[in-house]
């Protein structure tokens, strides 16, 4: 149930920096659908939230538990703020604050990989 | 994070409406705020005298830093509040990492005159403490048996800690303020 879905994210992560990787290359800002596909990620945050929860409620839940949380708040607060900074700037510069900001998810994502299965 | 719409800057208008998502090089009359017409590559040496250092690539650079300053603080939260007694110094010097960043974060993002200075500061600590933190944690391992930002000069980290600041230092350099432009400007600090 929880690598799926970290591979789900990670998956989505690398469409969106890719998606993002072609603005830059056309010379354009970023547009609103990109940050609907920032959504989709938050959703899958959000679903490894209740997972999470419940694996903890459950008493199943390996790891370290104040690491797991710190890494899936981070990972949940990074795509709205960047999209938030990314729409201020009408440049190609604004697609390569998305595309960062997605890499970075995809490397939290990774980390709590292997926080989960430590 | 500061919103970096700042009206104040006289040399900087808003965007206009017209440049949404293509730059249309019939219709760009502020040079400052638009990118090349013709697909020229603007990378941190291209035009940037007297621009704002939260814009453009610096918007980038902004949250590049962002990033550090959540996760650095974040990181340097658990390990003070839960684990201080583990490694006392490594910590403390994750803590002064963070502070570090968020500084720079905000001071980078505002752009003003004070903030300048700010940077620079912020900048620069960033730039000794990564390189002195790094040698540190390779000379006496001991003192860091868990890994901080800085230790082994951001290794955890894909270096990008030990680029960041010469980045950064370059950045506020490319965008200082005209009338600095023929000498060291006098606040680096």
């Amino acid at each position: 149930m929880v690598l799926p879905l970290v591979l789900l994210a990670v998956a989505l992560c690398a469409a969106l920096t890719g998606w993002a990787g072609w603005f830059v290359a056309r010379d354009r800002a970023v547009v609103l659908k990109q940050l609907w596909g920032g959504a989709v990620i938050e959703g899958v945050i959000l679903l490894q939230m209740i997972v999470a929860g419940v694996l903890a409620a459950t008493g199943s839940s390996a790891g370290d538990p104040v690491k797991l949380w710190g890494y899936l708040i981070t990972a949940l607060f990074i795509l709205p703020v960047a999209a938030v900074w990314a729409f201020a700037e009408r440049t190609r510069w604004s697609s390569v604050v998305l595309a960062v900001a997605a890499i970075t998810v995809a490397f939290l994502e990774w980390r709590l990989w292997q926080i989960w299965t430590a | 994070m500061t919103h970096p719409d700042n009206p104040q800057d006289p040399g900087n208008p808003q965007d206009p409406p017209h440049s949404r998502s293509l730059q249309h090089p019939a219709s760009a009359p502020d040079p400052a705020t638009t990118a090349p017409p013709s697909g020229t590559t603007d990378g941190p040496g291209a035009r940037d005298t007297s621009r704002r250092t939260g814009s453009g690539f610096g918007r980038v650079l902004v949250l590049v830093y962002g990033i550090f300053a959540i996760s650095a603080t974040a990181r340097a939260s658990v390990q003070l509040l839960r684990d201080w007694h583990e490694a006392p110094v490594a910590y403390g010097l994750s803590a002064l990492a963070a502070v570090v960043y968020v500084v720079a974060t905000i001071a980078l993002a505002r752009g003003s005159a004070t903030s300048r200075t700010v940077a620079w500061t912020a900048v620069g600590v960033e730039l000794v403490g990564v390189l002195a933190v790094g040698a540190w944690s390779l000379l006496d391992p001991a003192t860091f048996p868990e890994p901080t930002v800085w230790s082994g000069f951001g290794v955890g980290y894909g270096f990008v800690p030990l680029v960041l600041p010469v980045v950064g230092l370059t950045w506020l350099w490319r965008t200082r303020p005209p009338q600095n432009s023929t000498s060291r400007p006098k606040d680096t600090a």
